[in-house]
């Protein structure tokens, strides 16, 4: 019985499709035509694939394959001339295959498992004290005795990815006040993962933020802000989170939105599209997403005010794929680098635009090729000689981190908003390196 | 007629000089006779006295006469020699050749005649020197069209008259346009702008069965259809008669430079200046070499007078470490140029002084490597003189082609062996020893081409298809194609 | 199918079970190269990782009776990767090592899969790069250009795939592997480097390309002038081609074109001007920098309303990321357009222009020009939106008619795209049948059996067996090595 692939409801339109002409540029940067060079693997072959969907072809095991490998990294928005705008596209897809193709069973609970824990962060919590104790104790042992390697691909990816849980719990302030004249009112997302496994980056970025003249509002309440969710098309629960992003940041009064993870700044300001058709919410999520900035981003159009003191230290950034892709923010967090003194800013020297396979859930629920590309990362990461890694996104750091792991090998890592809150402070580089 | 099988040892040419060997190469080819041509069981060669006269029908009375000694290609007498004056009668003599089962030798002026295996019969020569004018002068699009049987002198001197050139300087005097691409001649010049292939861009060409066809086009840039130029090019007339060509042009350069380098002391030496010179930002038109005793490295620059000097004066800099520089004048300059062509113009041997202590026959290879294995090519051959007592060699060449023409003054034994060696290492450092001008009897000894590796069998399935009947220039060509 | 099985079953021992594309969706997406307005699905693709594999897999091909295309990055506009139908298609995408850098002998060496650009990224710090430049050389692999004689922007001075090949490995329809060329210069016998390149896949498929890197010159200077229209701006360059002065490249571009680049790259092109030119000069410092000055001179001479020179690196790129993006940016400003290719010799650009103009205006439809202003290889857009009714087929003519325009005036019917599938019925308006029957003869030297890339490049197939006239020995025939059935 022939079911079309794809139903009414937001389906990746016709017209968004026929932008692209077929001419290829989008191969070479796609992570995995990288790897596995095949057209079906590359965002040529997977619109092709929506294509062939609205033409009468099944939604079969075959096409759904190889739009889950994709990573939304949006390297391909980037590279194309004819501006096919692919991320809308690969979103309308994913939905309709979570609504209308039946998973296997192992898939199913894999990704319940998945979306259960990572997009509530009390729930995180909960699980970070037996965690913390496994990775002090526990740990070691069955690494040494073989067991770890029995599990199963994704749980041990999974086991690999997490990072030292950190004991002390830092809890941000509702309203940290502006230091010296109030230039402006923000509020700050405290993320999902970000604030459980990184709670010194939110508070690193309340601190710059307030020293730079803002009111920092850290509203109660706020949780994932959907983009796990939207990545891999579970739209209703996506939008769930959305409704109540805004909602509790409309309630707070400020005049723009901070965030300082690369996935949530790119999903913040898509709020107005993915709401585009809630007779309540449309409107106020146009109006939200207006207001959403990266940290980086807001601190170069503000204008930096306080004194930065030096850091001597070599570093290099590393483009999360949602920031200069899905934001195209590749200027202000060098520039805001830049104006540390003392910092040598040094770049990755190849393959700067290819994906390091975290792409928010991809490198658990697609352990092989997310491993493969971190090692390419970190290779490439190791080969710009620097003392510290910087990123702006969490999943980056796990992910280059757990790779480099794999390799035997370590580099101290930070975030963006780190350095700036290290050099406002002045305190010493080693503060830095220690991590 | 039945296709009766013929037995293994028959057909000498096709079985025995294959690529294959390694060490040196077979002795002999065996009966040239014996080769592709003769393919005619069927129809027997029409007596000489009856062709002339179909001949004179085509060409008129003076066209047309009997081949005399003047005429033999490497002691090949031809029976008859025919200078059409148009494609139309070009066409006619080689369907009435074709008929006739005549093997063709299409002949320029003849300066690279002896270029190639003897041929293993020759009963017609195709003279080209009355398919003679430029045909068309396109000065805006840099394109020329002309006739293959034109002079390229002749063709440079109306191309000057517009500031243009075809970049090609083969130093065989009175050479055609048609001989060059055949032989694909070439000169200093291809250092910076490639040989014969690289200027043309469409041929017309006469297939043995009288038919004409062209490819390419008046325009540079074009991939329509195969580029049967390249095809030709070096073919040396086994194909088919080349009728008309397609170059594109250059400008001529307002100014040259010419700088010399003279005793370097070693071939190691040698090789590390002309590697400085092919990596640094300098653009030399031509980058030769000589080697008698020691070392001397020539490069010449062009383009406007400012450009130049400069780039004369940052060689001079860069060089000076490896030997004496000296920046020629205008008057040096050209007489160095005249001297190098006249020395390479493949004049006949005696004109040509023969270096001290040499005496017997003389001998030139034209051997193919990397620029890496300039030096080493140089030091094997120098050191000939004290292996092969009697054999006197002279090196000149293309340094930053990696082209060098290694000329042997000995007895006739002690070449053929030396022939041998130098062939044998050239191929073991990746490159080909051709031998360049030689008697005929060494010709026969060494084989002029070499190895030719695993294409060669493709090589013949292609000249099967353009000379099916093996009538043009056959015995000549690789594997004795 | 049996015979799909059979054929099936065999190549997954020539290429192993993961180098095969076997589902009906993922055929699909193989179904055209990029030009769009052919498709047909491939029985089968091949994706070998090593020349081995190619060999085992065209080895089956010959056995089993079946056509096979070759395909690289699927970047084509002629449709030279277009399958066949029944066919194979042998996709070279996973052979991308680049095998071998020669710096002191200017000699790369690599696999057909290798993407342009990378040769040049390859050698750039040591100071060279990989002349050939076409406009997707961000994606376009090295084994396309071979097929196609590939060009670019930069080829008025350095030349085309051809001047830079010295060297191929390449099996041939029936599976056999020869060595053509060589490293070294004048290798002896037939150019068949030189026959291969260009042929459009329809020879055998190349599995190892030896390359000619260049030297990086001294000093690039880049400049993008604006004039009134494409008549001043044509006059320009035939002032400096008449200066003596060889640019490295010079490019032009007509308002429509301008207005769909900046709109995707925004290089900040000058919107209002009628035309603008992208002139590049390259060499040795002394020389450029008077050429330049000249070329300045020779565009304000030709009324010039703007010179932008680039002051650095960034700069230049930008400048030319425009040009590069031109074709695919048109999607920005024409729901679909026809990308022709088309020469005409230089000095008759300011009429084939005029014409192109009167055709547009005659069909309805908008044209957009972007092209080589150096070499007169004309790139029209003819831009029209398939939902409306005949625009599809009034676009078709028009470029059509665009190539006999070229054809009237010496030119040729494809600069730098090929013939494939898409011009084979304009080769007998260039060509005579004897033209076609001779280069054919190539083609059965290589292919006799006809099932390398079939159906491309000529309009009627010539058959291999034939040899017209009388009958009469194969020389092979004689020697034992053949016999005629």
């Amino acid at each position: 019985m022939a079911i079309p692939a794809f139903d009414t409801h937001h389906a990746p339109e016709m017209k968004l499709i026929d932008d692209c002409v077929h001419c290829g540029f989008c191969l070479p940067t796609c992570p995995t035509y990288v790897l596995f060079g095949e057209e079906m693997d590359s965002p040529r072959g997977r619109v092709y694939l929506m294509r062939e969907a609205h033409e009468g072809e099944l939604l079969n095991d075959t096409m759904v394959r190889h739009w889950d490998l994709c990573l939304g990294c949006l390297a391909c928005v980037t590279a194309c001339p004819s501006g096919v705008q692919y991320d809308k596209l690969i979103m309308s897809t994913r939905q309709q295959v979570e609504r209308r193709y039946r998973r296997s069973l192992q898939d199913r609970f894999f990704r319940e498992l998945v979306y259960t824990f990572f997009p509530y962060p009390s729930r995180l919590r909960v699980m970070t004290a037996p965690l913390a104790f496994y990775q002090r104790t526990i740990r070691g042992m069955t690494v040494r005795s073989g067991i770890f390697r029995r599990l199963p691909q994704r749980l041990r990816m999974m086991e690999e990815l997490m990072p030292e849980i950190p004991l002390r719990r830092e809890k941000i302030p509702a309203w940290t006040p502006a230091r010296g004249t109030e230039r402006r009112k923000v509020g700050v997302l405290l993320g999902c993962v970000q604030r459980v496994f990184f709670p010194h980056v939110n508070a690193a970025t309340v601190r710059i933020l307030s020293s730079e003249g803002c009111s920092v509002a850290a509203p109660e309440g706020q949780g994932c802000c959907g983009a796990l969710s939207e990545h891999v098309g579970r739209e209703e629960e996506a939008l769930r989170f959305a409704r109540r992003t805004i909602d509790i940041f409309q309630r707070s009064g400020v005049d723009h939105v901070i965030v300082n993870v690369a996935g949530c700044g790119t999903m913040m300001k898509d709020y107005g599209y993915l709401l585009r058709d809630d007779p309540v919410y449309a409107d106020r999520a146009k109006r939200f997403s207006e207001t959403v900035r990266d940290v980086s981003e807001f601190l170069q159009e503000l204008g930096p005010v306080a004194e930065r003191h030096p850091l001597p230290i070599s570093a290099v950034y590393h483009d999360a794929c949602h920031l200069a892709h899905g934001q195209q923010i590749r200027k202000q967090p060098r520039q805001t680098l830049q104006q540390i003194p003392g910092l040598e800013l040094k770049e990755v020297p190849r393959e700067r635009e290819i994906c390091c396979g975290s792409a928010g859930t991809y490198n658990l629920l697609e352990p092989e090729p997310g491993q493969k590309l971190g090692e390419r990362k970190a290779r490439n990461v190791l080969d710009a000689k620097a003392q510290l890694l910087v990123t702006a996104n969490p999943g980056c750091h796990l992910q280059i981190q757990s790779s480099l792991k794999r390799m035997g090998q370590t580099l101290p890592m930070a975030h963006v908003v780190e350095l700036v809150d290290a050099s406002i402070r002045g305190a010493p580089v080693e503060s830095l390196l220690r991590r | 007629m039945s296709a009766s099988k013929v037995g293994e040892g028959d057909n000498q040419i096709v079985q025995g000089a294959t690529p294959k060997q390694t060490g040196y190469p077979a002795a002999g080819l065996g009966d040239p006779a014996a080769g592709l041509g003769d393919p005619l069981g069927v129809i027997p060669p029409g007596s000489p006295g009856m062709a002339l006269q179909d001949l004179k029908g085509i060409v008129g009375e003076e066209r047309a006469r009997r081949g005399c000694s003047e005429d033999a290609v490497d002691g090949v007498e031809p029976d008859l020699v025919v200078e059409p004056q148009s494609i139309e009668e070009a066409s006619e003599v080689l369907m009435l050749a074709h008929r006739a089962g005549m093997a063709v030798i299409p002949r320029g002026a003849g300066t690279k005649l002896h270029w190639g295996n003897p041929p293993s019969r020759v009963d017609l020569t195709v003279g080209t020197s009355g398919l003679n004018q430029v045909l068309e002068h396109a000065a805006g699009d840099l394109v020329v069209r002309v006739q293959a049987g034109t002079p390229i002198e002749q063709l440079q001197t109306e191309l000057a008259e517009a500031g243009q050139r075809l970049a090609l300087d083969p130093p065989e005097p009175g050479a055609t346009v048609g001989g060059i691409i055949a032989a694909n001649a070439s000169g200093p010049l291809r250092h910076r702008f490639g040989t014969a292939r690289d200027q043309l861009i469409g041929i017309t060409c006469m297939l043995p069965n009288g038919k004409v066809a062209k490819s390419g086009g008046k325009v540079v840039k074009n991939v329509a259809g195969y580029d049967l130029g390249k095809l030709f090019t070096g073919s040396l007339g086994t194909l088919g008669l080349l009728v008309e060509a397609i170059f594109r042009l250059h400008p001529v350069p307002a100014a040259r430079r010419t700088v010399v380098i003279r005793g370097i002391g070693d071939p190691a030496t040698l090789g590390d200046a002309v590697q400085r010179f092919l990596h640094s930002s300098l653009v030399p038109a031509a980058l030769e070499f000589s080697w008698e005793a020691e070392g001397m490295l020539v490069a010449m620059f062009e383009g406007i007078a400012p450009g130049v000097e400069a780039q004369a004066k940052t060689a001079v800099d860069l060089l000076g470490p490896y030997g004496d520089v000296q920046v020629f004048d205008e008057q040096e300059q050209r007489r160095w140029w005249e001297e190098w062509a006249g020395r390479h113009s493949g004049r006949p041997l005696p004109e040509t002084p023969l270096p001290e202590g040499g005496e017997g026959e003389t001998v030139v290879l034209k051997v193919g490597v990397v620029p890496t294995e300039l030096p080493h090519v140089l030091r094997r051959v120098v050191s000939l003189r004290d292996r092969s007592p009697g054999v006197v060699p002279r090196l000149t060449g293309h340094a930053g082609c990696g082209i060098t023409f290694v000329e042997l003054t000995g007895d006739e034994q002690r070449l053929v062996e030396a022939i041998g060696e130098i062939r044998h290492f050239a191929r073991g450092r990746g490159g080909s020893a051709v031998v360049r001008r030689a008697p005929h009897q060494i010709k026969q000894a060494v084989e002029v081409w070499g190895p030719v590796g695993d294409a060669l069998p493709l090589m013949r399935r292609v000249k099967e298809q353009f000379d099916p009947d093996g009538i043009m220039s056959p015995g000549r060509f690789v594997g004795g194609i | 199918m049996e015979n799909r099985d059979r054929l099936i079953q065999k190549m997954k021992t020539a290429v192993g079970p993961d180098g095969l594309v076997l589902e009906r969706e993922q055929l699909r997406t193989y179904e055209c190269d990029g030009l769009t307005s052919y498709r047909v699905i491939p029985s089968l693709v091949i994706l070998p990782e090593s020349a081995e594999e190619v060999r085992n897999a065209v080895r089956v091909c010959h056995e089993e009776g079946v056509p096979f295309v070759a395909r690289g990055s699927g970047t084509g506009l002629s449709g030279g990767a277009l399958p066949v139908e029944q066919g194979v298609l042998i996709v070279l995408a996973r052979m991308r090592r680049i095998l071998e850098v020669d710096i002191p002998n200017q000699r790369v060496v690599v696999e057909p899969g290798v993407i342009n650009l990378w040769v040049t990224q390859e050698v750039a710090p040591e100071g060279y790069y990989y002349a050939p430049d076409p406009s997707s050389q961000l994606v376009c692999s090295i084994g396309g250009n071979v097929a196609e004689n590939s060009g670019g922007a930069h080829c008025l001075k350095y030349g085309f795939t051809t001047n830079h090949v010295t060297a191929l490995e390449v099996v041939l329809p029936d599976g056999e592997m020869v060595h053509l060329g060589g490293k070294a210069p004048d290798s002896p016998g037939y150019d068949l480097v030189g026959a291969f390149v260009g042929s459009e896949g329809t020879l055998g498929i190349a599995t190892k390309i030896t390359l000619r890197i260049v030297r990086k010159p001294e000093v690039v200077r880049t400049l993008l002038a604006a004039f009134p229209s494409t008549d001043e701006a044509g006059g320009a360059v035939s002032g400096i081609i008449g200066a003596g002065i060889v640019p490295a490249a010079i490019e032009m571009m007509d308002p429509l074109s301008i207005e769909a680049a900046e709109a995707a790259v925004h290089a900040g092109y000058p919107m209002d001007a009628g035309a603008i030119l992208i002139a590049e000069l390259d060499g040795p410092e002394a020389e450029v920098e008077h050429q330049f000055e000249e070329v300045e001179k020779i565009c304000h001479e030709n009324h010039s309303t703007e010179i932008r020179i680039a002051k650095d690196d960034d700069e230049r790129i930008l400048m030319w990321k425009g040009r590069k993006a031109a074709f695919a940016a048109m999607g920005r400003i024409s729901p679909d357009y026809y990308v022709q290719d088309g020469v005409i010799p230089r000095t008759a650009l300011p009429e084939v222009l005029r014409e192109i103009a009167r055709l547009a205006e005659d069909g309805g439809l908008r044209v957009a020009n972007v092209f080589h202003a150096g070499d007169g290889n004309l790139h029209p857009l003819v831009l029209y939106d398939a939902e409306i009714e005949g625009e599809a087929e009034r676009a078709e003519e028009v470029a059509g008619e665009i190539l006999q325009i070229c054809l009237d005036h010496g030119g040729s019917i494809t600069g730098e795209h090929g013939v494939g599938f898409d011009k084979k019925k304009y080769m007998d308006k260039m060509f005579t049948a004897e033209d076609l029957d001779t280069m054919q003869r190539l083609r059965c030297a290589f292919d006799p059996s006809n099932l390398c890339n079939p159906g491309k490049v000529f309009p009627t197939p010539r058959l291999c067996g034939e040899v017209p006239g009388p009958y009469r020995m194969h020389p092979v025939e004689r020697a034992g090595l053949a016999e005629r059935l």
